[in-house]
């Protein structure tokens, strides 16, 4: 827990900081204001106005979002299309308001989407929906999921569907039943009615609440809810409980406003996204040497005094690196990289922003540099320096010139001292720098890190990946023996099925070889897991929806709190065969055609353990060594 | 005994029932309450109890019209929901992990809720009609406050209320246990059962037939069927009758435990109690007109010379001295009736005759007793020999190497396991079942609900930590749970193990082709 000592977050800074969203840094007012308030000198961030405006930033989200519907495995967005509805009219309501200084901007992004969360017709747009409703209105009686945050005091905080400010009365409601059981000495976890949950979760001065009739266990939804009280405290730190203990009836709504779209965002992902519930990350498929040139340029940046170096590819991993004894933890990964892909000004320059990393430290900041190589793969570097931060409008001077005159910049072919050497001696002449300050040291390495991975092929391939997808049911080697003979490299198997078309035609509609349709496997050692794409049958959103869903309830049969986990389930229904094995080393959960032969059905778990095994170095992050796990 | 011990014996588990229709004005509230135990509570508790209830029944309405609250999960509590009737609703509190043992099966508990209504509905109609023959709630307070503590009755260890929990998943409450029996046996009954249907002339009678805890025949309708064997198990059967004897009963703990409640249950010493539950006094002969029968109230049936079962539980008329016969409310028909029970040895018949055709009471009641007798005492002892014959004990439906639990969900008919040799498996395999059934549970309302009429297919196999089995497989309304314990055994041989069972027991019922 290195970070605290560095971190000056404060209550103080919560308060006065009305919108905690990064923002480009090469806004021009951003600069002005940054230099304003560098001058207090105490690294107290925030001036109500430093952002110009809250809100601004998250504004044109959803151009890149809307995608064709794809795996869910390998797109950050696929899925909830799932669930929006069958309105595929996304027409604009809500008026836009980028006053962030006033309370919430619940309006500015208003979407209407058909009632219900269903129709996988609709490609999913981020943000909130539905801001016309309220408590009142029957459409908004029939959501399928609500989440709700409000304080202790009832006040709201958060809503997805509806105005907040109209829900007033039913975020009491919310807030006298909890109270009224904690008044009986005891805290209320879960209501259950016809088809319909509500869960509670009660983190100190604040209260989450989900009401589903999306039939998912308590277990998952209160591990939602963890989550999205994980994704505010990623926002805000927890000393916002501070706040609640001076004022009791403080509001929190400013501070989270225009962040709309970020837990929107999360609570899309889980549709679609098994880390929400594995607790593990995937890793994009790259050849181990590819991931390892990744590593090694994220690791020059670790040893210069950065946290995490992480190169992530949507919401996978491509490499990543943590300071000695720093370790990332997979819920950690996940608000962050929904924090990074949810707001549009990540994408637009290279940003920077606090962050609170909840599993790592709940009660102090971070703080994140971002910079997107294209539209999915980006670069984090959290760092716990708040000098850093503030010498972000140098650096950012410093990079502007590079590359406006990168033939001058230097020669990243020799990283390392010498390229760094080269740097600030033409930064120097621009503005005097100090070589042996961290931070500068940190910036360049920063570049030189953009630079060789601009250089390097690791971005060709990333993308080559991201269009080849992962692993294929349809790819399972047959016959696991002559294995020594056939190497089944992923990369090698996919020219091999992929090429002729007629090759993937034939097996559409029946999925892998015995009927197998999907798996995800998880080393529990590694904190990894790898998902097969989807593939016919189990192909429209809705379907993949369903299946997420299974696995989702089978992972909670699996890790029962009282007697957990159980070693094997094997769950035949009308929908599938659902076979999951627990190990030491690993779980496996596979999807079955509902008519699949048991003893089959087992054999192939043992040959997709014994795939996974045999590509292992291109699918998982292997000896990420500066990990203490 | 008192209030006291009553109270002690119980906390960690209450239970009300209240009318939403009731005590609508400020100041009223106590009126909504019908039943409440442990009656001691302060009233403060106890409309907080309901309050709660009540505003999370309106609150759950707002999403869910259609199925109001059903459980609400605390930290330390379960409440449990059943709406009775409309409008009356049961709700029990129950305290989570006190013990090791309170661990529960939601379902389950919800069971006693409905099993205990049944009763109630069975012996005084429904709680409603009650109601709007008294308005002031008196009389069906204080007809509920005795019954239901006497049922609660039945549930002790000890001092302590031991309601089901998971170490009863191989048990389903609201589900009779059937006899099985060879051809010539099920011959001679049959020839019984049609000379007790027509022992009163004309009009139509019913009757059960138990051997020991065990059904052999019926001819009243499934419901009906399930109440009155309910009781017959609880009060009437050999097991019921004879005290000292540990019932062996798949759904009862032993029946003949000490009498925790039903003993400070009626002596109302504390204020609070006589001020809402002004019920009667005890004495048999007490013959005002606020007389409560109390159906359910131990030891108070007896075997008389001419082999009926009588009881002074209904009255006793003071000229005579000849007991007053029970009368039921069947479901079906909403015909009152009269219950006489007849025992001879391990046979037991129920003989249900409508009060409607009797016009002179006892005297005309005692003329069918004698008839039933000239008519089939030969076949009775007929039948009881045929029985005695094949009855295998106690561990009749023992199959070595299984603990299981069939249910026929569409046929109201359960067998499990002897109790004592399921309690040969370990803690981790029950609370594997248990949690397995809980699921299987949610899955069964789901599918209820979604697809009424589609049945639900389903097979969960799980290997839990201690490498026991625990089973679900469910097929055509028909139900079956299974732990197998025995270490060392694949996916694939526990299949076929329950392959072999399903094949050899269950006609092949959850074969797999």
């Amino acid at each position: 827990m290195s970070t605290s000592s560095s971190s000056p977050s404060s209550d103080e800074e919560l308060i006065f900081n009305p919108n905690p969203i990064p923002k480009p840094i090469d806004d021009e007012l951003t600069l002005a204001s940054l230099t304003l308030t560098e001058s207090n000198g105490n690294g107290s961030v925030g001036e109500s106005d430093r952002y110009g405006g809250a809100g601004v930033v998250l504004e044109a989200e959803r151009e890149g979002e809307r995608e064709g519907p794809s795996s869910p495995s390998s797109s950050g967005y696929a899925g909830e299309r799932g669930s929006s509805s069958e309105g595929t009219s996304n027409s604009r309501i809500g008026d836009e308001d980028d006053d962030g200084i006033q309370e919430v901007i619940n309006d500015h992004d208003g979407f209407v989407d058909g009632v219900g969360d269903s129709s996988p017709s609709a490609s999913w747009v981020p943000g909130k929906r539905h801001v016309d409703e309220d408590d009142a209105s029957i459409s908004w009686r029939k959501r399928k999921k609500h989440f709700f945050i409000l304080s202790h005091s009832g006040k709201p905080i958060y809503s997805r569907y509806g105005d907040e400010h109209k829900l007033a009365g039913f975020s009491a409601t919310l807030q006298a039943i909890i109270s009224f059981v904690e008044n009986g000495k005891d805290r209320i976890k879960l209501v259950r009615a016809g088809k319909h949950q509500v869960v509670f979760l009660i983190k100190g001065p604040i209260y989450l609440v989900c009401i589903s009739c999306t039939e998912e266990p308590y277990e998952s939804l209160r591990g939602q809810l963890e989550l999205l009280y994980g994704q505010m405290i990623l926002i805000l730190t927890k000393s916002i409980n501070r706040c609640f203990e001076k004022n009791p009836k403080f509001d929190m709504t400013p501070l989270l406003g225009g962040t709309d779209v970020v837990f929107s965002s999360l609570i899309h992902s889980f549709n679609w996204n098994p880390a929400t519930f594995l607790h593990a990350y995937t890793c994009l498929p790259l050849a181990y040497a590819t991931r390892q040139a990744a590593g090694a340029v994220l690791q020059d940046v670790a040893d210069s005094g950065v946290l995490f170096a992480l190169l992530m590819c949507k919401c996978k991993v491509v490499s990543l690196v943590g300071a000695q004894k720093a370790s990332l933890h997979p819920d950690d990964m996940l608000l962050l990289s929904n924090f990074v892909m949810s707001s549009e000004s990540f994408r637009t320059s290279e940003s920077f922003s606090p962050i609170c990393l909840p599993r790592y430290n709940p009660t102090a900041f971070l703080y994140a540099y971002v910079h997107y190589f294209d539209a999915d793969t980006y670069l984090m570097l959290l760092t716990t320096s708040s000098d850093a931060f503030y010498h972000l409008k140098d650096c950012r001077v410093c990079f502007i010139l590079i590359q406006r005159n990168n033939n001058l910049a230097f020669d990243v072919t020799n990283k390392g001292s010498s390229c760094v050497a080269t740097v600030v001696r033409y930064h120097s002449c621009f503005q005097p720098l100090d070589p042996a300050n961290t931070t500068v040291q940190l910036w360049i390495q920063w570049l030189v890190a953009t630079v060789v991975l601009l250089r390097s092929n690791v971005l060709s391939e990333v993308q080559r990946s991201m269009l080849e997808g992962g692993m294929r049911v349809e790819d399972l080697p047959v016959d696991p023996l002559p294995r020594s003979s056939m190497p089944h490299r992923l990369s090698q198997q996919r020219i091999l099925t992929q090429s002729p078309e007629i090759f993937s035609e034939s097996i559409v509609g029946i999925g892998g070889p015995t009927g197998l349709w999907h798996f995800i496997y998880r080393s529990i050692y590694l904190d990894q897991y790898v998902s097969s794409d989807f593939s016919p049958p189990i192909s429209s959103p809705q379907q993949q929806k369903r299946l997420y869903r299974a696995y989702q309830k089978l992972y909670c049969s699996m890790h029962d709190k009282g007697i957990g986990p159980h070693k094997t389930q094997f769950r035949r229904d009308e929908n599938y065969v659902l076979l999951c094995w627990v190990t030491q080393d690993f779980e496996l959960y596979a999807a079955f055609d509902p008519l699949a032969d048991k003893a089959v059905a087992i054999k192939t778990c043992n040959r997709v353990c014994q795939w996974v095994k045999d590509v292992e170095n291109e699918i998982f992050l292997q000896g990420a060594s500066p990990f203490s796990w | 005994m008192g209030l006291a011990s009553a109270s002690t014996a119980t906390d960690g588990m209450q239970l009300c029932i209240f009318d939403l229709r009731r005590g609508q004005n400020e100041g009223q509230e106590l009126d909504k309450i019908l039943f409440f135990f442990p009656a001691d509570l302060p009233f403060s508790t106890q409309l907080s109890v309901i309050g709660l209830s009540e505003g999370l029944i309106t609150f759950t309405r707002i999403f869910s019209p259609e199925a109001a609250c059903e459980i609400i999960e605390a930290e330390r509590h379960s409440h449990v929901f059943y709406e009775a009737e409309t409008d009356i609703w049961m709700v029990m509190v129950v305290e989570k992990g006190k013990d090791s043992d309170a661990i529960w099966r939601i379902d389950a508990l919800r069971k006693v809720l409905k099993e205990v209504h049944s009763l109630f509905v069975m012996f005084y109609g429904s709680i409603r009609a009650m109601l709007e023959k008294d308005p002031s709630g008196g009389l069906i307070r204080s007809h509920l406050y005795p019954f239901i503590m006497d049922y609660l009755s039945d549930f002790p260890v000890g001092k302590k209320l031991q309601l089901p929990s998971f170490r009863d998943c191989l048990k389903e409450r609201g589900t009779v246990q059937m006899l099985t029996m060879g051809r010539e046996a099920a011959i001679e009954v049959q020839s019984l059962v049609s000379v007790l249907d027509s022992c009163a002339g004309n009009s139509s009678c019913y009757s059960m037939i138990l051997f020991h805890d065990l059904l052999v025949s019926t001819t009243l309708s499934p419901d009906d069927t399930i109440n009155l064997f309910t009781y017959a198990v609880l009060r009437l059967s050999p097991n019921a009758l004879s005290s000292g004897v540990n019932s062996w009963s798949y759904i009862r703990r032993g029946s003949t435990s000490s009498h925790f409640v039903s003993g400070s249950a009626l002596t109302h010493s504390g204020p609070v109690s006589e001020q809402i539950y002004h019920s009667s006094d005890t004495s048999p002969v007490g013959n005002n007109i606020n007389r409560v029968t109390r159906a359910l109230q131990h030891g108070k049936w007896y075997k008389g010379k001419d082999g009926f079962l009588v009881t002074d539980i209904w009255g006793v008329d003071v000229g005579s001295l000849v007991c007053a016969t029970p009368t039921v409310w069947l479901q079906q028909t909403e015909e009152a009736m009269y219950l006489c029970p007849y025992q001879f040895k391990s046979l037991t018949l129920i003989l249900l005759i409508p009060v409607s055709s009797i016009l002179n009471g006892e005297q005309g009641v005692a003329l069918v007793k004698q008839q039933l007798l000239e008519n089939a005492s030969l076949k009775i002892l007929k039948v009881e020999e045929k029985l005695s014959k094949g009855w295998g004990g106690e561990n009749a439906y023992h199959v070595s190497g299984y603990r299981y639990l069939l249910v026929d969900g569409d046929r109201n008919i359960s067998r499990a396991s002897p109790p004592g040799k399921v309690t040969t498996l370990a803690k981790e395999s029950l609370l594997a079942l248990s949690k397995l059934r809980d699921e299987v549970d949610l899955e069964k309302s789901r599918a209820k609900r979604d697809n009424a009429g589609c049945e639900k297919d389903l097979e969960v196999s799980i290997r839990a930590k201690n490498n026991a089995w625990a089973i679900a497989r469910i097929t055509g309304g028909k139900e079956l749970y299974m732990v197998l314990e025995k270490a060392s055994e694949t996916l694939l041989y526990a299949s076929d193990a329950v392959e072999k069972f399903s094949n050899r027991y269950c006609n092949g019922a959850f074969s797999l082709d």
